[in-house]
């Protein structure tokens, strides 16, 4: 489960402030800014010592990078939509510029990445506490409403008290296999809807927009896992309660991009433009009721157990609601920021990977041969028996390769750095390019074919250095969730394997990608579910 | 800085802790907390027999420690808080693999199976050899006794060396 993406978030963010702020009001100013901004204090006295295997007069400054200028980015993501393009935008600009250059959105200086090795080195000389962006809007909204950050928009000390802990509970993969059931029972009523939805087509088969089912799916999922509890997200009729939630997340999504100017217009300007600052408050608003709800009624059933005298049994929250190593309102923060980041991240997967399923017959058949080999008909797995079908790791994985639901994360440099042969001072605003490097052939052939057999092993010494695809991040800042995330998505697509044959349906065009905040279908993805036999 | 690498130690403390916490927990009310099947973090550590062990440091030197069967390498150097810088980042977490180890072929072969987690780390592993495998990953074994693990070169360590040089 990828966490948001905030390179995107950052750049958005800072995209329409500098916009609004500079070039709409202050252009002059902005172009003296920028002019003085690109020599950043690269002075011949921070030319430190060079690079492995360059002399010191090869290690160039900013100034000499490469890149788009500032006034085609304003046109290429203002005048041509370039947010729904932003991969394809960095595809193309590694392409003619190299795989380190730098863009400039107003003021602010993004160095892009779009070599594997380079993007190895800066994970690597990672600090305790990395800094992906500019979270300034997401802290707003909490100190106006004395919330806490949780791990999505924590920094530094805060971030890594919180990472502590949660890392402790749900991201070793034997702390997350025990969810195995739990998970299962929310597949089992996935497939009891996919059975009513497509009895209501004509040709009884096909499934309208099945992100809308996997959207469903994940948010049943992961508050099972979260919140200890159903929501009813797969039943006929969804609850009220969690209508108004998946509401509010829309509504977060659907005004990504407005959400995004909220935080960066300027505040005196509110008064003036108020509707994207309320819109983005108002679905925060909305995300936290929702967590609050949920989080209280466990809290006070655990108070009457134990008032009680009666034992306390139960999952995560009820850890963390009585080990108090974090307080009341950071538990909130935390399950409010970790299901907003659990649901599209999962279901986007989902979608691409059954898209995929449906485009290659063959593939798919290959896949169902392993899965009943190794489970037989009827068999449900469990996070156990993955282990034994390594196709189903393989398709999760090459579908993540080509469509990483995270096509770009940021880094904030914390420490003065040389890449690629230009000295990057600390406090850069970095952004790994995943979408290029997953689609590079220098990295994978034939890369834009897809394959899941490419990730099999021959045996435990067939090893690949590649940090080409890492969609859930490497090191102490990477995805949390990414070990729930992957149950629910091997689990999920096990089961759709074993008990249909996925089929496009005659009503879907071929889907291109596109980026509203996260890599999602540019339209909706119609598939057939059509029974297997049962063979025995 | 100092502060940040001081919650690390902690939070490694709070492991062990946390193990503990799995089987009983008893609050004040005197009601028992119970079964929280969802935290089988740590294998219950039998404290008679230690085991020897000996790491290589990244200055090529011998350090030898003592740990109980059962702790896994990373738990030793926490414990015995040896001082390989950078390792062990994620706390066993199988996120990172910065607790890299390489051993020779005949221990390697009584290490037991790599998951394929463990496999998927190692591939982002620095200096990864055939015999490599995670710190984290390991349990200490009576079978282990008097063996050794090589803490290979991180990234930082080789530009170190090379400023130095230059």
């Amino acid at each position: 489960m990828a966490i948001l993406n905030s390179f995107t978030t950052a750049c958005l963010k800072n995209i329409p402030g500098n916009a609004l702020n500079k070039h709409l009001f202050f252009t002059l100013r902005a172009f003296y800014n920028s002019q003085s901004r690109s020599v950043l204090g690269i002075s011949e006295e921070r030319a430190i010592s060079p690079p492995i295997g360059l002399e010191r007069t090869t290690v160039k400054n900013l100034k000499e990078m490469p890149g788009p200028s500032a006034l085609a980015n304003f046109i290429e993501f203002f005048w041509r939509d370039g947010f729904s393009r932003i991969h394809e935008i960095q595809l193309e600009h590694s392409k003619k510029y190299g795989k380190i250059f730098k863009s400039r959105f107003g003021p602010q200086l993004v160095v892009s990445i779009a070599d594997r090795d380079l993007v190895a080195q800066v994970l690597r000389s990672e600090s305790a506490a990395p800094q992906r962006g500019n979270m300034d809007s997401w802290k707003e909204y909490r100190d106006l409403r004395g919330r806490s950050t949780g791990l999505i928009s924590a920094e530094g000390e805060d971030w890594l008290r919180m990472r502590s802990v949660l890392r402790q509970l749900i991201m070793r993969p034997r702390d997350v296999a025990v969810f195995s059931d739990d998970v299962n029972a929310v597949v089992d009523d996935l497939i009891k809807r996919i059975c009513v939805l497509r009895s209501q087509e004509s040709d009884g088969a096909t499934v309208l927009n099945v992100n809308d089912l996997y959207f469903n799916y994940a948010m049943e999922a992961v508050a099972a896992i979260l919140y200890e509890c159903r929501l009813g997200c797969l039943e006929n009729e969804v609850p009220q309660e969690t209508q108004e939630y998946i509401s509010a997340l829309h509504l977060m999504f659907s005004s990504f991009k407005t959400t995004m100017y909220a935080g960066a217009i300027p505040k005196w300007l509110r008064t003036i433009i108020p509707k994207p600052w309320e819109e983005f408050c108002l679905s925060w608003d909305g995300l936290f009721k929702f967590s609050l709800i949920h989080v209280n009624k466990r809290f006070e059933e655990i108070k009457t157990q134990l008032e009680r005298g009666d034992e306390v049994k139960g999952g995560l929250l009820t850890h963390m609601l009585v080990t108090k190593q974090m307080s009341l309102e950071d538990i909130y923060a935390n399950v409010t920021e970790m299901l907003l980041a659990g649901v599209d991240t999962t279901s986007f997967t989902l979608s691409w990977a059954t898209y995929m399923l449906a485009l290659h017959p063959h593939i798919q058949q290959q896949i169902f041969t392993e899965v009943t080999n190794t489970l037989g008909p009827e068999k449900v797995a469990t996070a156990n028996d993955v282990q034994h079908l390594p196709l189903i790791r393989g398709l999760v994985k090459e579908t993540l390769r080509l469509f990483p639901v995270l096509p770009g994360n940021g880094r904030v440099t914390q420490d003065d750095l040389i890449l690629g042969g230009y000295f990057i001072p600390k406090g850069t605003q970095l952004a790994l390019c995943h979408y290029s490097t997953s689609l590079d052939d220098e990295n994978f052939t034939e890369a834009l074919d897809f394959r899941p057999d490419r990730w099999l092993r021959k045996d435990t010494s067939d090893h690949v250095d590649n940090f080409g695809s890492i969609p859930f991040g490497y090191g102490i800042r990477s995805c949390i969730g990414r070990r729930i995330a992957e149950l629910e998505m091997h689990l999920l697509l096990t089961r759709l394997i074993q008990k249909f044959h996925i089929g496009l349906s005659p009503l879907t065009d071929e889907v291109k990608a596109k980026t509203h905040g996260l890599l999602c279908p540019g339209a909706p993805i119609n598939l057939q579910f059509i029974d297997r036999e049962i063979q025995t | 800085m100092s502060l940040l690498i001081a919650l690390r130690r902690l939070a490694h403390v709070r492991l062990g802790e946390l193990s503990r916490r799995t089987t009983a927990v008893t609050l004040s009310s005197g009601a028992r907390l119970s079964g929280l099947r969802s935290f089988t973090v740590g294998t219950q550590a039998l404290r008679s027999d230690k085991v020897t062990f000996h790491f290589i440091n990244r200055d090529g030197e011998k350090i030898t420690v003592k740990g109980s069967p059962g702790d896994t390498l990373l738990d030793i150097v926490i414990n015995e808080d040896l001082d390989f810088d950078g390792f062990g980042a994620c706390e066993g977490t199988l996120a990172c693999s910065t607790c890299h180890l390489i051993f020779d072929e005949e221990v390697y072969k009584k290490l037991g199976r790599v998951t394929d987690e463990e496999m998927d780390m190692l591939d982002l592993a620095y200096g990864l050899t055939e015999t490599s495998r995670l710190g984290c990953q390991i349990c200490l074994t009576k079978s282990l006794e008097g063996m050794v693990a090589r803490v290979p070169d991180s990234v930082t360590d080789i530009r170190q060396s090379k400023d130095e040089s230059a």
